[in-house]
């Protein structure tokens, strides 16, 4: 996967067939987890922060099912264009930033599954059957965020 | 020339005892982002540069503050701005919070 154009609308890059696939099967997996509410204060526990904690992880939950609506439009088929034997595909800046933070949420959520390892690396020599896929959830996501960001960033 | 007569209602004095606004006394809190070790280094500076406007050096600069020092006091700001600030780095499945600042 590299960059192959960027412009102030946004980006083109060229995948080969394995990333396309990959990143099309990847982005329907979204979400993997069910909501659940984040802690919004490590200090504050008085009655205002648990109204404000509530508040908070609302608009989260609607936030993530904002994404959920958003994520199989991103990776629909004629999204990929093809020309000369090589495969495009092009995002706004905008959407860009909704794959990233769909590619981030499997990222850490697999993570979760996983036992939340202090090296994610080694995580492949503890997991087994059914969290494997997890495993693998966790690092092609990786793939593809450093991709998206990365290439973008040697450029400049 | 009209008589000099004493008002019937004499004004009272006030005092005004405080005249700080009341901004002064709402609650600041510290937007803190917190360490983890599956976020990368490069995602974690893209959100901060794309949620505070700031420039790579000072998102970086935070950013390598989480990494080495486990967390980084991002901004000081009102609770509103500051719940809209962990709303915006959670979305991005940053571990932030917010703590009262005094």
């Amino acid at each position: 996967m590299k960059l192959v154009k960027q412009t102030q609308r946004g980006f083109q890059y060229e995948l080969n067939r394995e990333d396309v696939e990959s990143l099309r099967f990847l982005v329907k997996q979204f979400p993997i987890t069910a909501f659940a509410p984040a802690r919004v204060s490590k200090t504050d526990a008085g009655s205002k922060a648990v109204e404000r904690e509530k508040l908070i992880n609302e608009s989260l939950q609607a936030h993530r099912e904002e994404l959920k609506r958003k994520a199989r439009g991103l990776v629909l088929r004629e999204r990929f264009k093809t020309s000369e034997g090589k495969q495009f595909y092009r995002i706004s800046l905008r959407a860009r930033e909704t794959m990233l933070q769909i590619l981030n949420d499997i990222r850490v959520e697999s993570w979760r599954i996983l036992g939340e390892p202090e090296d994610p690396e080694s995580a492949v020599f503890r997991v087994a059957g059914e969290k494997f896929r997890y495993y693998h959830f966790m690092r092609l996501a990786g793939y593809f965020e450093y991709h998206f960001l990365n290439l973008e960033e040697e450029r400049r | 020339m009209p008589p000099l007569t004493e008002p019937s209602v004499i004004p009272q004095r006030t005092v005004k005892s405080d005249t700080r606004s009341k901004d002064q006394f709402a609650p600041t809190y510290y937007v803190v982002c917190w360490n983890d070790p599956v976020n990368f280094m490069v995602f974690v500076t893209h959100v901060f540069m794309k949620i505070f406007g700031w420039k790579r050096q000072k998102a970086e600069k935070h950013m390598m503050e989480v990494h080495e020092k486990g967390k980084s006091v991002l901004v000081r700001e009102g609770a509103e701005k500051a719940e809209f600030y962990v709303q915006q780095l959670q979305g991005y499945k940053l571990q932030a919070t917010m703590e009262p600042a005094e």
